[in-house]
């Protein structure tokens, strides 16, 4: 379990996040949701150890990443994979340099065995044949899934996702979706940060709602619907009302 | 905070990196392509504006020199003149602003852009240090390359100056290269060679430490690109004063 406690951060006098505690299940997807600039993207640097937060611990595997040494963060970071929003990919190499750049002992492998590791890698993500391209050459989606395989390039137990989904498709925005499902299958722990209501309700387990730097509602779907929170009310109004109206809903049944 | 503080804490900052450029300096082995790579940006790329740069200032030199001279008959000095100026003052400092023009908006931009696109919140994120992966690189390839661009620019000053010389002030082109090669003492040398390892790193440093601390989406990164050469080009001519009044007295 990751478990976040009472942590502050204040960046250039803006209150960033306001005494924030939070458990991240193993084996779950965990959805952070809340409007844009509440906060979300900043949990998911706290973690990793990119930010330092003024007050509070991270617990990671029984230790705090706040008073790691940068040796133990580096470990840290090779349990933890993330997938930026802008996807973060360096433009002068090619998928396959993109995926093995960060890839440790590398040196050691042969061309054989990196060549089947950038394979497998690409296949999980749907982007075989792909290896020799560069990011100018991939859709908004394509960029996605390779950084997705690169961030599972370590085998990471975590794979934190920053918006996923923002500003892709509604078909290649299904196929980050099953890429999520997938790694849950496969027993990886996913953080998913989003302000896409239907994204996050097809993929998550628990959901974290946050506003203005402060966690509103935690806990299951069933949990936050029944929140008495304005906040929370307003945010998953359409989904509430979506879910009473029998039209809406005989209409989705149909699609189905 | 108050722009004080913010200058004080851009201080703090940079000494910080400088010191983590130290205490990584080993890790360039790991890194030779990327540090072979920036050799070859600042190298090839900047060859010829030194090249012209060098030219000119030389052709400059010997003109106002030489017009002054002549009217003791003394022409004969230009070749010292130009010597002298070029290798000890205007090679170094010329190079160097040329460089600080050059090399360090690239730099800053390069990192500014990746910084933006979180590039380098990338690299931290999987465990890589960007002081390791592009500082130092960018460092080492600086203090490598400005000294031979700068002896370039030295010597095609004095060339310069040399044909002008000849040209218009009617020169013996040997006696002029004589002159101005047996005119140099090692002390001449040692500074007008020291001078821009100096530039170069602190050139190189500057650029990364901008190009790191860029926010503020691409207003921000024009700004930080300004502020890089500013601060290196003012800085260029700090370090000539102090090379100048200070190192050279203590020789």
């Amino acid at each position: 379990m990751i478990e976040l406690k009472n942590i502050s951060i204040t960046l250039n006098d803006n209150v960033i996040l306001d005494d924030v505690t939070l458990n991240i299940e193993m084996g779950m997807n965990t959805i952070v949701l809340g409007p844009s600039g509440a906060g979300k993207s900043s949990i998911l640097k706290i973690i990793l150890g990119l930010w330092k937060p003024d007050n509070g611990e991270i617990i990671f595997e029984g230790k705090n990443v706040c008073k790691m040494t940068d040796d133990e963060i580096l470990q840290l970071r090779k349990k933890v994979g993330i997938v930026f929003q802008g996807n973060a990919l360096f433009d002068s190499l090619t998928v396959a340099e993109n995926i093995l750049y960060f890839l440790p002992g590398k040196k050691k492998l042969s061309e054989n065995e990196l060549k089947y590791k950038i394979e497998e890698l690409l296949s999980f993500v749907n982007l075989s044949g792909t290896e020799n391209l560069y990011p100018e050459e991939l859709s908004g989606g394509m960029k996605k899934r390779v950084a997705i395989a690169r961030a599972l390039a370590f085998n990471p137990q975590v794979v934190l996702f920053d918006e996923p989904t923002t500003g892709l498709d509604p078909i290649n925005t299904e196929s980050i979706l099953e890429l999520i499902e997938k790694l849950k299958q496969n027993g990886t722990t996913s953080v998913v940060v989003t302000h896409i209501l239907d994204d996050a309700i097809e993929v998550g387990d628990n959901f974290i709602v946050i506003n203005e730097g402060k966690i509103v509602e935690a806990g299951s779907l069933e949990k936050i619907l029944r929140s008495k929170n304005p906040f929370v009310n307003e945010f998953f109004k359409r989904f509430i009302e979506e879910n009473h109206n029998p039209f809406i809903r005989i209409s989705k049944e149909v699609n189905k | 905070m108050t722009r004080f503080q913010k200058m004080i804490f851009g201080l703090q900052e940079f000494s910080l990196l400088i010191k983590d450029i130290f205490a990584h300096l080993g890790s360039v082995k790991d890194n030779w392509t990327e540090t072979i790579q920036e050799m070859y940006l600042i190298g090839t790329k900047s060859f010829f504006l030194i090249f012209l740069g060098g030219l000119f200032i030389g052709i400059i030199l010997a003109i106002e020199t030489g017009h002054q001279l002549e009217t003791f008959g003394a022409t004969a000095w230009i070749a010292k003149t130009v010597s002298l100026g070029m290798v000890r003052e205007l090679g170094p400092v010329i190079a160097g602003l040329l460089l600080a023009a050059r090399t360090g908006a690239k730099n800053t931009s390069e990192l500014g852009a990746m910084q933006l696109s979180e590039q380098i919140d990338a690299l931290r994120a999987f465990g890589a240090s960007p002081v390791e992966k592009l500082v130092i690189p960018r460092t080492i390839a600086a203090l490598v390359m400005f000294l031979p661009l700068t002896l370039i620019a030295d010597i095609v000053g004095i060339l310069g100056g040399m044909l002008v010389s000849n040209q218009t002030f009617h020169s013996d082109i040997s006696v002029f290269w004589n002159t101005a090669v047996t005119s140099l003492k090692m002390k001449d040398l040692f500074v007008g060679f020291l001078k821009p390892i100096f530039f170069g790193f602190f050139i190189a440093t500057i650029s990364c430490y901008f190009g790191l601390t860029t926010k503020g989406g691409t207003t921000g990164l024009g700004k930080n690109t300004i502020n890089a050469v500013v601060y290196s080009s003012a800085l260029i001519l700090v370090i000539d004063f102090i090379f100048t009044k200070v190192v050279w007295e203590l020789l």
